[in-house]
Parts: C-alpha cells; structure tokens; sequence
C-alpha cells in the first residue's frame, strides 16, 4: 500500500494523479469561489431547450480555439470530449500520441495536458463546460475535472461500461462510480452542485427506449443515494417522433417514481446516434427535427451533431454550423408545430410500463449494486451489440412500420405477456433475413430520406 | 466436405465500436466461415495470442472506427520481428481522426505493415477468396 496520500480526495485516485493535482481543499476553494459558472445553473436557468455540442481535439491551442469558434454560435454549455486512450486508463498512451502527432487524438487528453490548462479551457469562454467521456472508470478522470473547475461530469457504471469497454466488470465500474457520486454529495454539502449526466444512449444504435431509460434510471437512483443533488437524464433520438417525444416526457414522471423528491432532474435529449447521412443536406435535416423532436418532448438541452458525423470529427466551422442548424429547430416559429396528444400518451404509457418492468425486480430487494451486476449476467437487463462481455447482447431491436425501434426478440428481458404482446403487435420476429433486416434498420436514416436528391438516388453520396 | 475456413476477427485496443464487429461475424458465418470473434478494445498482442492458439486462421481482420488505427496498430511491427501475426492483417472501417485523407491514413497503416486496408466489409470475402486462391497455386 502507498502512503496516505496528500491529496486526500474523496476518492481513491492512481498515485500519479495524486502527485500531479493541487489538495482537494484547494480544489474546493477553487470551485467555490462566487466568479465559477456552473453547468447546473444554465440547466435550471434555462426556458427553452439549448444546444451543447461535442467537441475535442488533440492539441491544446487548438482545443481553445475549437471553443472560442463554437461559442460564437451561442451554445448554452460547451463541452471537453475526451480521447478513446484516456477513456479506457491508458494515460500513457494520450501523453505519447499528443507528443507526437496530437492531430491523432480523437478528443481531448485532459490528464496529459494537467488541470491548469483544464483552467484556461474553462477561463477561455463565457459558458460553462462538461467533461463527456466514456470511461468505465472515471476516478482520476474525475479529479482532474474538478481540478480544472469543472463541475459537470456526464456517466455512470452501465452507460460508460457497456458501450465503451470489452472487460470491465460492472461491479468494478459501479463501485467506482459510488465514489464518484459520494464526492459529488460532499461537494454539494460545501456548496457545490455538480451535474452528474447519464448517457442513456448506450450503444446507439436502435436503442429500445425502455433499454436506455431503464439503465439511465438506475444510474441515476444509484447517484441519488450516493449523495448527487443534480441529475441529467439523456435518452438518444430513435427518429420516431411520436415515440422520442413520449421516451422524454417519460424521463419526468419516471424520475417522479423512482428518484427521491429532494433531487432536481434534466431531461436530455441526444441528437440521433445512430449512422447518420452522408448527404449534408440529409444530415442538416435530421439534425432539425431533432431539435424540434427535443422542444417537443420538453427537454432542457440537445447534445449535437453535424453534417460531419457520417465522416469523421467535425472542423470547427461544421460543428458551429451544426449548433446553428439545431437552434432553427428550436425555434418559437416553429412552436405551431404540435402532435396528436392521444398518441404520445399512448406511447409514453407502454413505455413506462416497459421500464417498470425492467426496474422493479432490480429495485425490489437487498442492495440495487449487486441486484444490476446480477440482473445483466442472468439477461433480465441487457443491452443491444454490447461492446463488453458483461452484457449478453442477446436482444435484437428493430424498426416497426413507422420506424419506430422495437424489441425483435425480447432475449432474456423479463417483460410481461401483454408488453410482448403489444411489442409483437408492431414488429414480426424472428426474421430468417435477419441479416439484411438488421442493416436496413441501423442505416435508417443512412440515405434516401430528407432530401429530394438523395430520395431519387440513395447511393450518391454513399 | 470442403474444409472449414477461420478467421481471427476484433476491433482495435482503443476501440469499442461493436455494431460493424457484431454484423461482419454474422456476414462472414453466413459465408460459411468460422470466425473467432475476439470483440472490441482487442490490443495487437492479443490478437497474436489468438492467433497462437488458432494457427489454422487464414488473415486477422481488424475493425478501427474512432480514427485511431495507426496508434493501435503501432506495435505490428515488432510483433511481426518476433514471429508473430504472420498471416495476413486485415484493416477496415474510418482509420483516421476529423476529415484527413483517406488515402494518407491508408499509406501510414501499410507502412507499419499492415497487409491490406478495405473501406467496407462487403471486400472482405473477395479478398480473402483472393487470398485463398494465391496461397493455393
Ligand atoms: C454508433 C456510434 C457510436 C456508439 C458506439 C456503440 C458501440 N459500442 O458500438 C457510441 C455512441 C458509444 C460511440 C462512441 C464513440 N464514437 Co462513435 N460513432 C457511431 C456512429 C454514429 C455509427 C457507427 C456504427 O455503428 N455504424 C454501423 C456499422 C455497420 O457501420 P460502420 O461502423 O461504419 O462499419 C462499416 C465500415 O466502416 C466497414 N468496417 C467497419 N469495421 C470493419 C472491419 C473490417 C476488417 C473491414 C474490412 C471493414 C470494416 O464496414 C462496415 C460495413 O460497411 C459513427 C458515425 C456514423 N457512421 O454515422 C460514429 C463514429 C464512428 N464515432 C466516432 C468517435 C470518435 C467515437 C468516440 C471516440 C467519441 C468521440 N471522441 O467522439 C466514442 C468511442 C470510444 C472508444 N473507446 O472507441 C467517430 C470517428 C471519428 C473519426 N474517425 O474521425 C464517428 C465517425 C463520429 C464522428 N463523426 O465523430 N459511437
């Protein structure tokens, strides 16, 4: 064992990090300090739905004038997207690549560039910042966020576990995103409110909405108990209107019954994630009626995309233009634009009762840690194309007749005979095509559907 | 019987995009292959140690989508010194980071040694046909 160290974080960090960051009473002098703007402030301020963009780049001048450029397209928070090395622990890794050729980098190396320059980030721009990542586990990452002074923080042991990682076990991840949230309630008794985000989106592609509100749920009541005070909910656009506009009016009266009173909650809302259009005008379509489907559904941010996503990481111009494109969607002239009530709640109500049933046999019980570690090893909770070993993978979603996402086999998911009933009501199963099926659901929205070009010819710009 | 074909399939060590690993194996069984799917986030090394344990693999297929192919695959060469992955590599999917050149990324990936670079799996079962029939002769 090492010695104690001088750092005395509220969590276990690595040595290295321990020797590299100022002491936590620093830190939290730091964060206090009444100039800090926070996530959780814009969140509360807010009115109408906001947009905040991914982004990330290797290099550390160029990340600040990715910043600067984006914040000239008035997003409400920004955000530091961190590299796939960092993301998986591998520091050493991060600090080699942005020594060598930081364009390879495919976000941001918080830890190997150090929390100072995580200070002039945040000093750069007038809108707070979040760390997104994809960490199975966060600790170190974490303390160098809140060194940084950032207090917005998005993940959680299912959602930052299972897409992200090959073999990780969810008990190792959940264990260590407890702590993160213990810290996050000692800070709120110091006075400051950390947003704590949940991905939701899981692997994003053709995610059921009861898969991802379910997990997010369980992140988030974990995080609630651990002491968090702020919670984002995100849920990812499936492109069915009717059923993304019910999955987010479901995340508030689902908080409502599984989350205490005394915590606030933010609904999210994840610009399709799914394979995207190559076409620009296709992909600036989609983009649109996301954010309209997200002033819709009532939630207080979008999380961004661009006519880029097809192709790779965004320019700078690409990505600010992609903030632009979503503002028209939220748009008061589009307010005229409304639904048929009768549907959504309709919708929302068989969605619901799709994550009760997920939830409830997880929650009723001894401690909901072991409950969630058990319920995916026996299958009752799973997730689609799991990249980890710890899920088993073996549901199989699909798109009904109006293109909204469905179970296609149900694998080991506990849901009742009048759940898969309805389910089957919209989509046929077991297809001996499977193959095909699949690959015309996942690529959707890939070509052929906004645009007049592209609806003559999908294939021109595939 | 015709004799059974196997490939070594995986995703990159940085890498945990699954969804094209998951429909490539589902292709490649369908076309009557084995696969050993090693999964995402597979480090070069153990794609060798697969390979170890299954020398009757005809290539090692590797997937990388977040535009970190060349750093994953930096240690190629060095494993290939020691003997290992001698079979042909096999890359596809987006191989660099932002809006590069396609053409660049692809050059740096065969100059670590890097057997053949395709854009899209429907290449994959010509080539290794391709392949097959070379080795044959
Ligand atoms: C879904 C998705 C995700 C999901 C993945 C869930 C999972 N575990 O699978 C989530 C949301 C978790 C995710 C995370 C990330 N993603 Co992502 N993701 C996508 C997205 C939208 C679709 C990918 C997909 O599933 N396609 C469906 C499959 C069937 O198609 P495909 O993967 O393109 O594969 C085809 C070819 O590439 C090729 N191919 C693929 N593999 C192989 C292998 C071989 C051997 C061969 C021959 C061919 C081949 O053949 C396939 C069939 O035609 C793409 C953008 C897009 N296309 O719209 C971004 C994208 C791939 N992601 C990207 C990135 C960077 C990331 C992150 C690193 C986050 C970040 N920094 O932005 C993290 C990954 C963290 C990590 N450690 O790797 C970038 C890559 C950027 C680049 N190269 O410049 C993209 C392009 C988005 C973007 N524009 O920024 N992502």
């Amino acid at each position: 064992m090492s010695a104690p160290s001088v750092v005395d974080f509220p969590m276990a960090v690595s040595p290295a990090a321990a020797a590299a960051l100022p002491p936590w009473p620093e830190v939290v002098r730091w964060l206090r300090a009444p100039e800090r703007r926070h996530a959780a402030d814009v969140l509360r301020a807010t009115r109408r739905p906001f947009v905040q963009p991914r982004c990330g780049v290797g290099d550390h001048d160029r990340m600040l004038e990715l910043l600067g450029a984006l914040e000239q397209a008035g997003p409400g928070l920004l955000s530091v997207t961190i590299d796939s090395h960092t993301r998986l622990g591998r520091f050493d890794t991060a600090a080699r690549v942005l020594r060598e050729r930081p364009a390879d980098l495919n976000g941001y190396p918080l830890p190997a560039h150090g929390w100072e320059r995580g200070r002039d980030l945040v000093a750069a721009v007038g809108v707070p910042l979040e760390v997104r990542h994809g960490s199975p586990e966060a600790r170190d990452l974490f303390a160098y966020t809140l060194a940084s002074g950032i207090t917005s923080f998005e993940g959680g042991g299912i959602g930052y576990n299972l897409p992200y990682c090959k073999d990780v076990p969810l008990r190792d991840s959940l264990e260590s995103w407890r702590e993160i949230d213990t810290a996050c309630g000692e800070l709120a008794a110091e006075g400051v409110l950390v947003d704590r985000e949940f991905f939701g989106t899981l692997t994003g592609v053709l995610m059921p909405p009861s898969t991802s509100l379910a997990c997010a749920l369980l992140e988030a009541r974990l995080a609630a108990d651990a002491g968090v005070r702020c919670l984002s909910i995100a849920y990812p656009q499936s492109g069915e209107v009717y059923q993304d506009t019910a999955a987010l009016r479901a995340i508030t009266a689902l908080a409502a019954r599984y989350l205490p009173a005394h915590v606030e909650v933010h609904v999210v809302l994840h610009e399709f994630m799914g394979v995207f259009p190559r076409c620009p005008g296709c992909a600036e379509a989609l983009i649109l009626f996301g954010a309209l489907t997200a002033r819709l559904g009532g939630a207080a941010k979008v999380i961004n995309k661009t006519t880029q996503e097809a192709s790779g990481i965004p320019t700078a111009a690409a990505n600010a233009r992609g903030i632009r494109s979503a503002q028209l969607g939220l748009s008061p002239l589009l307010d005229f634009i409304a639904l048929d009530e009768g549907l959504i709640a309709e919708e929302c109500g068989w969605i619901q009762r799709e994550v009760a049933e997920l939830l409830d046999p997880v929650l009723e019980g001894g401690d909901p840690l072991s409950r969630i570690v058990s319920a995916f090893a026996r299958g009752t909770l799973d997730v689609p194309f799991s990249a980890s070993v710890h899920a088993r993978g073996s549901v199989v979603p699909g798109r009904d007749a109006r293109g909204a996402v469905r179970y296609r086999d149900f694998g080991g998911l506990p849901f009742s005979p009048a759940v898969r009933a309805h389910n089957d009501s919209h989509l046929r199963r077991g297809r001996p095509d499977l193959l095909a099926v699949l690959s015309a659901d996942i690529n959707h929205f890939a070509a052929g559907r906004s645009c007049e070009r592209c609806a003559a010819d999908p294939t021109w710009r595939a | 019987m015709a004799e059974q074909r196997l490939v070594l399939l995986g995703v990159a060590a940085s890498d945990a995009h699954a969804v094209a690993n998951r429909l490539i194996a589902m292709h490649l069984r369908q076309a009557g292959f084995e696969v050993v799917n090693l999964g995402t986030c597979t480090p070069l090394p153990e794609f060798a140690a697969a390979l170890r344990l299954h020398p009757g693999a005809e290539a090692v297929l590797i997937g990388s989508l977040n535009g970190h192919a060349h750093a994953d695959l930096r240690e190629l060469p060095d494993l290939r010194a020691k003997g290992e992955l001698r079979r042909p590599v096999i890359v596809g999917g987006n191989l660099a980071v932002g809006q590069a050149s396609a053409a660049e990324a692809e050059r740096r990936l065969l100059d670590l040694g890097v057997d053949h670079v395709l854009r899209d799996a429907v290449e994959l079962v010509p080539l290794l046909d391709s392949l097959r029939a070379k080795v044959a002769v």
